[in-house]
């Protein structure tokens, strides 16, 4: 019976496939593949070139932002004296009592301590300089900073006396570090950006406040005793510009600028 | 030959042709009809689809692996090989001579060898003759014994030649190699290059869905031998599903199409976010090991590929979520061992989506799920996901919607209080518990028994309120507070609500107006009238609030109806969900002065065990100036509006009719008639008023004279998540007559789905909403009360609901058994009923109270390392009577004074210490360190200026010095206290980390990490040798062998600790006064007063119907024909 020679047949090839005689076909394809003639696989190297030459050219033609920060009020607000008398050690630094910096104004109403940065920046890789975070008198020198990502902080008790360092951010690792001894040095680092600005604590002293902002860019500045501040290197586009104090708020403000312009700008806090 | 002579039949050949023709193709068709829906098998769909999307993968893998580089080198050893063989080829004579040569070898070898074995065995045959001949004494043992003797040597000699033989052929082989080893060393190479390819191609190989072995694999009535697409199992031994009364092992087939569930990197977009943030976090901080760092990374960029991949993946081919938690082979539920259905329910062996009783989560999902296409489901049905569901009646445990995913967990988690990683399902239980269903509701389980009223005691509600509050607040919990746990009995959606024709609504409020004053009638006849004294002093309400405020009272309780909105900043009427469950312990207090009396809160506040010995409240061991300040303040918080809102008085009528319905159960109508003739109006209110209270079951709550003992009013919802279908009322849902939904009193509309979850929901939220169109007798009709739940709040409490089922598990599957986890247990039950969490953190959770105190140096102690940090002996005693110790003098939170029982702190402090994994008592308790070690921990106290916020001097644990903000040594604990509180090695672990004990501490670490080695780094390693520290470089360096031993242990964080420990422990004090029983302050001896003598009158207004009564009336309710 031819039907039982067919079945036969079939019922072998069966076998053979399902005892793995379907290996050699396969491997062939296999090999195929492997030896595979030039695939449209032209990769990482044209994609990562364009940024490198992008970033260089944007050195080339960056602009620089120069403003000023103004504080308008019938008067500036009168800080209060620090009171200092829980620890000895911090009233013997000042001879005459150092005044609360929540709110520093200079002679023609400047507005300091204002942390100004672009927002909507591209980014920038850590600057290998560390930043440094000094306590000197129980005070925190700055006041305020901003820092980037993953940029090192140091930060340096110069007292003679126990300072810890108690920082609360939101978004980044929270640390508590003490400092006994003085000239002691602890490094930190933010690894993550964190645009609004947290509080770095003394627990021992209650009045010593300072605070920081973590950027992903160098394109940021504090305001100084005289309100001025300064940006520069920042590649031609359309920005907003923040500004932040610590009481009085954020504000923000549109800029463009052009290649290798120098701009001015300014922000004006009301008290 | 001459053609046969037909035979004569009596049947037509050609016709019988015909039939068994049609008749073959008939049953052909048949067969393959047969075949054709054996082999067409939705599930293997699943499977087709995932191969090829395996397939996609790998081969994007392969391409990747397969670059430019990656070819170039493979180019170059080919090259090399190609080489090779041209060299071989040159000295092919050679070459072929020294194959041949190795040939001839190989056959002498093999030779030698067979030969030499040959001899080995014969000799063990004379050797046996030897033996045998020696033992049996023959005559033949010297023959055998020569024999012997020369089958030795000959083996031997044989030995030799073998020996001499292999030399040769290794010899001859490695002539041979020398010519290959180059193409070996070659192949090796682009082995090795490739091995990842390989992998992959062996695995695509499996997966290829077009490949013509895999299809004929595949093939119809071929795939009975070895297919690629076949279900997948797991077989639980130990678990088991109850079918047709018989419980047999599960058998989980979910896999077959859930192909990925156990495998990463099928992730949904929002679970590999999460994963990517979570290990990303971990690499942040340095928490994974090193030799695991490079694979994390993979992981993570695999992750985030996922996360920004244009497509998703579609649901039976994602990860299971929380792999790390559920089917992950590392997890506490890995899938061998818990299978799926266990959690999830649903049919174990069904391998189509509807026999495996997939649930929809709304109704939008149950309409997609419905649509199908005739006959079989096409690629498109799945792809848009008509699966062509429908409820099936018949499957006792179908899946758990996508929302109560969670209830899986009680089936072996309701002997713990809460769930790790189970965010909602604890929330759920929670409120469970703190709404109080376990107290209508009996539910046999751990977790919702031995738990407190969820009501305050009304045998003294006279004392308390008065029957004008009383009335309103039962008709209307929500007027009077939004945010209470207290439900709404009365005029609802069956009883007043839109639906219910108009004659019947009249007559509904006429009832339920009489119901409301006869409960208030009943409740003041039978109240206790104790004379309560006035405040001590005239109190301050600004300083009232002030103490609210600060002292702890916000733990548990609120004291606002608006808030300001955390995304629009807008002020709005507060909802439940604004606060954490913990502050809706205690009542909210707005309000409160409208409810109360001022002699009542003072007492109250005072002592609430005074007025009720049962009270949850504890004692804030406030003075009498405080408690007059509180109670001033807190009389000052009207509900004017509230008070205003117009009381209808009850119908004689209606009250009657009332009365007799239930005396005629038990009586004529005559008799009832003359029994209530014989009654006074007011007799009738507060027998009406006994009845109610039964049918509404308010005392299963609420302590209420007359009811003690009485079983709780609501269906036993032990197993209620495992009823059945057919045993649930849907009333006129889903009928032809009525569609699936209804609009919610506050407006949302909301669906029943014909399936127990959509059933649950909807009575937890709307509990009326099924005698909707429905026509019952007035005491027939629904009388579950309205909680007011959100729908999140509903969902919530419905988890809870469906979780608890009968289906019971082995009992080494249940969690929490062995002794120290039961204690840990019982102790969080006590944890949970006394709301610790109001004020503190316990494992990582709580501290409502956070949200009023900024300042974070201000909040109540974390317990969550409690039982590794107290010892036992002092927490039982401080847990008894707070005022033995004050450790935290600057806090301004107290901590109440609870009126535990011994048993109660004693389980709280076995609890506490076996949750820290620590025995009862401190091993190290009567250490005694040295006095070197002292004095040398006393100097490294001083130069780590310990002293700058600890003081060292010794103090009355129970009176420290009130802290002066002068002095910062008022920032810590005074360290004189530490030898009776604390565990003598903790203090110095803690010295050392902080930070990961307690997050949010002010003791900062002294020792941070190194952030390479992980390792503890010491601030007086290099700074002892400066001259700031010469003076006690001097002092210490006597206390050791050398310099170098003197800055080998400045540097050494442990040893260090260790120091400050023996030195803190050589300050510390050893007694205390034990604590006071009774300790809950003077208790008031209130006078017993004559109750006041009941003033009812009996109104005249003929038929007229409600009139309003004069608002802020207080007196008791007078009854109108």
């Amino acid at each position: 019976m031819p039907h039982r020679k067919y079945l036969a047949l079939l019922f072998a090839l069966l076998l053979a496939v399902a005892c793995g005689g379907g290996k050699e076909v396969v491997d062939e394809a296999d090999l195929g593949e492997d030896d595979g003639a030039p695939k449209a696989t032209e990769t990482a190297a044209g994609d990562t070139a364009a940024p490198a030459a992008a970033a260089t050219a944007v050195v080339a033609d960056a602009a620089t932002l120069n403003g000023l920060v103004k504080f308008e009020a019938a008067a500036p607000p009168k800080m209060p004296a620090l009171q200092m008398g829980a620890d000895p050690y911090c009233a013997s630094q000042h001879p005459t009592p150092a005044l609360d910096e929540e709110v520093v104004v200079g002679p023609a109403g400047e507005l300091a301590n204002v942390i100004v940065y672009v927002k909507n920046a591209p980014a920038t890789p850590a600057p290998s300089t560390p930043a440094l975070l000094d306590q000197q008198g129980c005070k925190y020198i700055p006041h305020v900073s901003a820092v980037q990502a993953g940029q090192k902080i140091q930060i340096r008790n110069s007292d003679a006396t126990l300072h810890n360092v108690h920082a609360m951010p939101e978004v980044n690792r929270a640390f508590n570090v003490g400092q006994p001894v003085q000239g002691m040095v602890s490094d930190q680092k933010f690894d993550k950006v964190e645009m609004t600005p947290f509080r770095i604590k003394c627990d021992v002293h209650g009045w010593m406040k300072s605070y920081m902002v973590v950027l992903p860019h160098s394109y940021h500045s504090v305001s100084q005793m005289n309100g001025t501040f300064s940006i520069a290197n920042l590649p031609p586009g359309n920005y907003t510009l923040v500004a932040w104090h610590e009481k009085y708020g954020q504000q923000e403000q549109a800029v463009t600028v052009g290649p290798k312009e120098s701009k001015q700008v300014s922000f004006t806090f009301k008290g | 030959m001459k053609p046969q002579e037909p035979i004569p039949h009596n049947y037509s050949m050609k016709t019988l042709n015909g039939i068994f023709l049609w008749t073959s193709v008939g049953l052909l068709a048949g067969t393959l009809v047969m075949v054709m829906y054996d082999y067409v098998r939705g599930w293997k769909w699943f499977q087709r689809e995932f191969n090829r999307i395996q397939q996609e993968r790998i081969e994007q893998e392969l391409t990747a692996k397969n670059d430019a580089e990656m070819r170039k080198r493979l180019a170059e050893l080919d090259r090399e090989m190609r080489e090779g063989q041209v060299e071989i080829a040159r000295n092919r004579e050679a070459y072929i001579e020294a194959q041949r040569d190795l040939d001839k070898w190989e056959g002498r070898h093999y030779a030698a060898d067979q030969d030499y074995r040959f001899a080995k065995a014969v000799l063990d045959a004379k050797r046996y003759e030897f033996e045998a001949a020696m033992v049996q004494h023959r005559r033949d043992l010297r023959e055998k014994e020569h024999e012997y003797n020369e089958h030795t040597a000959k083996v031997g000699r044989l030995n030799l030649v073998l020996q001499d033989v292999t030399r040769s052929r290794d010899a001859a082989r490695a002539r041979v190699d020398e010519f290959l080893t180059r193409i070996k060393e070659l192949e090796n190479r682009r082995k090795e290059l490739t091995a990842g390819s390989d992998l992959l191609n062996k695995q695509l190989r499996n997966v290829a869905v077009a490949s013509v072995p895999n299809l004929l694999l595949n093939a119809p009535m071929l795939d009975f031998i070895n297919p690629t697409l076949k279900i997948d199992q797991v077989v639980l031994s130990d678990l088991f599903i109850d079918m047709n009364y018989m419980s047999v092992p599960r058998v989980d087939r979910c896999m077959t199409c859930h192909r990925a569930i156990d495998r990463p990197g099928f992730e949904s977009k929002r679970e590999a976010e999460r994963l990517a943030e979570q290990l990303q976090t971990q690499l942040d901080r340095n928490l994974v090991l090193p030799a695991r760092r490079a694979e994390t990374e993979e992981r993570v960029a695999e992750l985030r590929r996922i996360v920004d991949a244009k497509t998703e993946l579609m649901n039976p081919f994602r990860t299971h979520p929380k792999l790390d938690v559920f089917v992950g082979s590392s997890s506490p539920h890995p899938l061998l061992e818990y299978g799926c259905t266990v959690c999830h329910r649903g049919q174990d062996r069904a391998t189509e989506f509807g026999r495996a009783g997939h649930t929809p989560m709304s109704r939008r999902m149950e309409m997609r799920w419905e649509k199908t296409s005739p006959f079989f489901p096409t690629k498109g049905d799945y792809e848009k996901r008509n699966w062509g569901y429908q409820v099936n009646p018949f499957l006792e445990t179908p899946m758990y919607p996508r929302q109560h995913f969670e209830a899986g967990c009680l089936k072996c988690h309701a002997t713990q209080m809460e769930v790790r990683d189970g965010e909602r399902i604890n929330k759920a239980a929670h409120m469970v518990e703190l709404y109080g269903c376990h107290a209508c509701h009996k539910i046999d389980n751990w977790r919702f028994t031995d738990l407190q009223k969820p009501g305050p005691s009304l045998e003294g509600i006279a004392e308390k309120t008065n029957p004008a509050w009383t009335f309103r607040w039962i008709a209307n919990p929500t007027h009077f507070r939004p945010t209470t746990r207290m439900p709404s009995f009365f005029y609802q959606r069956n009883m007043t609500g839109p639906a219910v024709p108009e004659a019947e609504r009249a007559q509904n409020v006429r009832y339920q107006d009489a119901e409301v004053h006869s409960i208030v009638a009943y409740l003041f006849d039978k109240s206790t009238h104790r004379n309560w004294s006035a405040p001590a002093s005239g109190g301050d309400a600004a300083r009232g609030k002030q103490l609210v405020d600060t002292i702890g009272c916000m733990g548990c309780h609120i004291a606002q109806d608006t808030i300001k909105d955390a995304k629009t900043g807008a002020v709005r009427v507060a909802k439940r969900d604004d606060f954490p469950l913990e502050r809706h312990f205690g009542f909210n207090l707005t309000g409160v002065g409208s409810k109360t009396n001022p002699n009542w809160i003072f007492n109250w506040v005072k002592n609430p065990k005074a007025y009720d010995p049962f009270a949850p409240m504890p004692s804030l061991r406030l003075s009498d100036q405080e408690a007059s300040d509180i109670t001033a303040y807190l009389m000052s918080l009207q509900k004017q509006r509230f008070m205003q809102e117009p009381i209808r008085p009850p119908l004689r009528k209606a009250v009657h009719d009332l009365a007799k319905g239930y005396l005629i159960n038990t009586m004529s109508d005559v008799d009832a008639d003359a029994k209530l003739k014989a009654m006074s109006d007011r007799e009738q209110l507060v027998y009406l008023g006994q009845r109610s209270i039964e049918k509404y079951g308010c005392y299963s709550c609420h302590d209420i004279k007359g009811f003690d003992g009485l079983k709780p009013i609501g269906t036993e919802l032990t197993t209620e998540g495992s009823k059945t279908l057919h045993l649930f009322d849907f009333g006129f849902f889903g009928t032809s007559t009525h569609t699936h939904d209804y609009k919610h009193e506050d407006g949302k509309k909301e669906y029943v789905l014909h399936n127990v979850p959509s059933w649950i929901y909807n009575k937890v939220r709307s509990p009326r909403v099924y005698d909707d169109r429905r026509t019952k007798p007035y005491n027939d009709k629904l009388k579950m009360p309205n909680f007011n739940l959100s729908p999140d709040e509903a969902q919530l409490v419905s988890s809870v609901i469906l979780g608890l089922t009968k289906e019971k598990v082995a009992e080494n599957r249940l969690a929490a058994r062995d002794p120290g986890m039961r204690a840990v247990e019982e102790g969080r039950k006590i944890i949970s009923q006394r709301n610790c969490r109001g004020c503190h953190v316990v494992n990582r959770n709580g501290r409502a109270i956070a949200a009023l105190i900024t300042d974070t140096n201000f909040l109540p102690p974390d317990l969550t390392p409690q039982g590794e940090r107290s010892q036992s002996p002092w927490l039982f005693n401080f847990l008894k009577d707070p005022t033995v110790m004050k450790i935290r003098p600057w806090l301004s939170v107290r901590m109440p004074t609870f009126g535990f029982t011994d048993q109660e702190a004693a389980t709280l402090v076995a609890g506490f210490a076996a949750e820290g994994d620590e025995p009862q008592f401190d091993t190290h308790r009567f250490a005694t360190p040295s006095q070197q070690n002292v004095a040398i921990g006393r100097e490294v106290y001083t130069m780590l200026r310990c002293a700058q916020c600890h003081s060292t001097a010794p103090v009355d644990p129970a009176n420290p010095p009130v802290p002066n903000v002068a002095d910062t040594t008022s920032l810590a604990p005074n360290l004189t206290l530490s030898k009776l509180r604390l565990r003598h090695d903790w203090i110095a672990d803690w010295i050392r980390r902080p930070g990961e004990m307690v997050p949010d501490t002010r003791m900062p670490a002294n020792f941070p990490r190194d952030p390479q080695t992980g390792g503890f780094q010491s601030p007086l390693a290099n700074a002892i040798d400066t001259p700031q520290f010469a003076g006690h470089r001097a002092v210490l360096r006597p206390y050791f062998e050398s310099d170098e031993a003197l800055r080998k242990t400045m540097a050494d964080a442990v040893a260090l600790t260790n120091y400050l420990r023996d030195y803190i422990w050589s300050i510390g004090l050893d007694q205390m006064r034990a604590a006071r029983p009774g300790s809950e302050g003077p208790a008031p001896v209130p006078a017993p007063r004559q109750p006041p003598a009941p003033a009812v009158q009996t109104g005249d207004r003929g038929g007229q119907a409600i009139l309003p009564v004069p608002a802020r009336q207080a007196g008791l309710p007078v009854l109108h024909k």
